[in-house]
């Protein structure tokens, strides 16, 4: 007799089924956890060794909704875009302008940050509607190109129109809701890696949703052959430009979050790492699987960390270890590549590659 | 009135034109076969009436609604469906997923019923999980459901993509070539099932070039040569005809 045959039946009746829902349920308690430790009085303290774990986490859940975003996008319909960070610095630079009170260099206009945070997504989904509408109804690899280049064109843009973008000092003084609300630092940090978390679970929770649905069922056929499924009377092109958008929106998210958490957006955050690396987490993981791509991200995150543990011990001098690094992430790449080509929880049925 | 109309149909790629002021009619029940030698036109044919192509010239009418350049989604969902030449299945999904997909109308194919896993969706999806699979049992295919598509042999796939467009319980059903790449005891199966699709009430056109077995199955053959219309007719009488002869057996 399972748990909730022997719960009573409203009760049982409400217990999560799914991966979706469980990840609602945890998502809300991490909110719920947040805001209570920033908005009473209580104060934890962290030990300052762990302080490292908790940046990278935040980083972690923050790139979470990037990737799951990013999955979306390639992992479900099949759409390559190359330029998944300009969603995310669109995002982050809205919010920043809007919210920013007196700002050194560029732009702030001081309003709330919630309003601030709704546009963010709005403006990034905006620009993923405008890059989609161009290069949707192209040839495939149009749209990685495309995307590519406006990342390129937007990253130059904000490092040039000082005036406006801040160059490369960027927009400082930004709110941070979450620091404000809880005071002293550790508690702060505690808050924000749930509250950003929590803000990931319910990513997760509403992406599961669509593409366990027929929704997902239609991504999925657009992804194995477009023409069989336009043949079968789905209008693909709306489809593939709702996948493109929501993706874009999800990246805006991740952006006002950062932004919002960090105090301060420049460019420098925004290089073209962040899509590599969201990228290889996805690829390593395995497209298409929701968990699978938080968990690639994971292992390329987690192994950053490690390494910056093994500069301390390594013989060798920093700028020497970063190329090392790099050259370790390649080379599981490329063993990821030959050994599983469907990621390391993929499936390649599901992928259509052969192992 | 005819159910498809094609009236003047011209297609050119670059220099050469395919079709060639072609004019074709099918009326409602009908059971029609398109034959042709090779680069006949047949399959650009079919791609200019299903929409896939849009045609440089001519009208194709469609249950009395002009139909012409109309994308093959918006053909699909009016009642027309056609299968393809070479068999295109969603190898990456399920042989059930494949059936399923072409299910009509779901609103659960939209983002906010999905979020919000509405009744009707629920209601809409089990009644197309079962007719799936009544077509997947009907099509002998019940002990490759789980299977991925791509895991099929050539005439299992035909068969799924014949119970892939039967989902969509269509008017017109256009067929490229089935029997094409399968054995003759399958051939037959096939063309008893296109024949009972018939029976009860489906308008088909099938291009083949497998002669028996069409002139055995259609009640009426049209022959193509270089885009236009050699022949149209009986059967028999198409198949006896000189120009037709002349045309498969070459000069």
């Amino acid at each position: 007799m399972s748990l909730a045959d022997r719960l009573p039946a409203g009760i049982g009746d409400r217990l999560p089924e799914d991966d979706g829902d469980r990840a609602l349920l945890l998502g809300g308690f991490a909110v719920a956890l947040a805001l209570v430790l920033a908005a009473t009085p209580v104060a934890v303290a962290l030990p300052g060794e762990l302080f490292v774990f908790f940046e990278v986490g935040t980083m972690f859940v923050i790139y979470g909704i990037l990737v799951l975003g990013l999955d979306l996008q390639y992992g479900h319909t099949g759409l390559v875009n190359f330029g998944h960070v300009v969603f995310f610095a669109v995002g982050g630079y809205t919010v920043a302008m809007l919210s920013a009170q007196n700002p050194f260099v560029g732009i702030g206009l001081g309003y709330p940050w919630l309003v601030a945070l709704v546009a963010g997504v709005l403006v990034a989904a905006l620009l993923g509607a405008i890059v989609g509408a161009t290069s949707l109804r192209l040839r495939d690899d149009f749209l990685a190109v495309a995307t590519l280049a406006t990342a390129e064109i937007f990253h130059s843009v904000f490092v040039n129109f000082r005036e406006v973008f801040g160059g490369n000092t960027g927009i400082l003084g930004v709110p941070t809701p979450l620091a404000d609300l809880a005071g002293d630092t550790d508690t702060t940090m505690l808050a924000t890696l749930l509250f950003i978390g929590g803000v990931t679970a319910f990513t997760f929770a509403v992406v599961t949703r669509l593409t366990d649905s027929p929704y997902g069922r239609v991504l999925r056929a657009i992804r194995a052959d477009e023409l069989v499924t336009r043949s079968v009377g789905k209008s693909t092109f709306t489809y593939k430009m709702q996948s493109f958008v929501y993706g874009a929106a999800l990246a805006g998210l991740a952006g006002g979050l950062f932004a919002l958490y960090n105090g301060t957006v420049a460019p420098g955050y925004f290089t073209i790492q962040v899509t590599v690396t969201i990228w290889i987490g996805m690829l390593l993981g395995g497209a298409s699987n929701h968990r699978a791509v938080l968990a690639g991200l994971a292992v390329i995150m987690g192994l950053r960390l490690l390494s910056r543990f093994a500069l301390d011990v390594a013989p060798v001098s920093a700028d020497a270890f970063a190329s090392i690094r790099l050259i370790v992430v390649g080379m599981i790449l490329v063993a990821v590549i030959r050994y599983r080509p469907a990621g390391i929880w993929g499936d390649p049925k599901e992928l259509g590659v052969d192992s | 009135m005819s159910l498809l109309d094609v009236n003047g149909l011209v297609k050119e790629f670059g220099g050469l034109r395919a079709i060639d002021e072609l004019s074709v009619s099918v009326e409602r029940g009908e059971l029609v076969g398109v034959m042709g030698p090779n680069g006949a036109g047949k399959s650009t044919f079919f791609n200019c009436v299903s929409g896939v192509i849009t045609p440089d010239g001519g009208r194709v009418t469609f249950d009395g609604d002009d139909v012409t350049g109309d994308p093959p989604e918006e053909l699909a969902r009016a009642g027309m469906v056609r299968t393809f030449q070479n068999t295109r299945e969603l190898e990456t999904m399920t042989v059930r997923d494949n059936v399923r997909l072409a299910g009509p109308d779901q609103p659960g194919e939209r983002t906010l019923p999905a979020l919000a896993r509405t009744d009707s969706m629920q209601t809409h999806e089990r009644e197309v999980r079962e007719r799936a699979d009544h077509l997947i049992e009907a099509f002998e295919l019940d002990h490759l459901a789980d299977e991925y598509s791509s895991n099929l042999s050539g005439g299992q796939r035909k068969l799924l993509e014949l119970a892939r467009v039967l989902m969509l319980d269509p008017d017109l059903l256009l067929l490229d070539e089935p029997f094409a790449g399968v054995n003759p005891t399958l051939t037959k199966e096939i063309a008893e099932r296109i024949r009972g699709l018939n029976d009860e009430g489906m308008t088909v056109v099938v291009i083949e070039h497998e002669l028996e077995t069409l002139t055995e199955l259609v009640d009426r053959l049209v022959v193509l040569q270089q885009g236009s219309l050699l022949v149209e007719g009986e059967p028999e009488a198409v198949l006896s005809d000189e120009r037709v002869i002349d045309a498969y057996l070459g000069e």
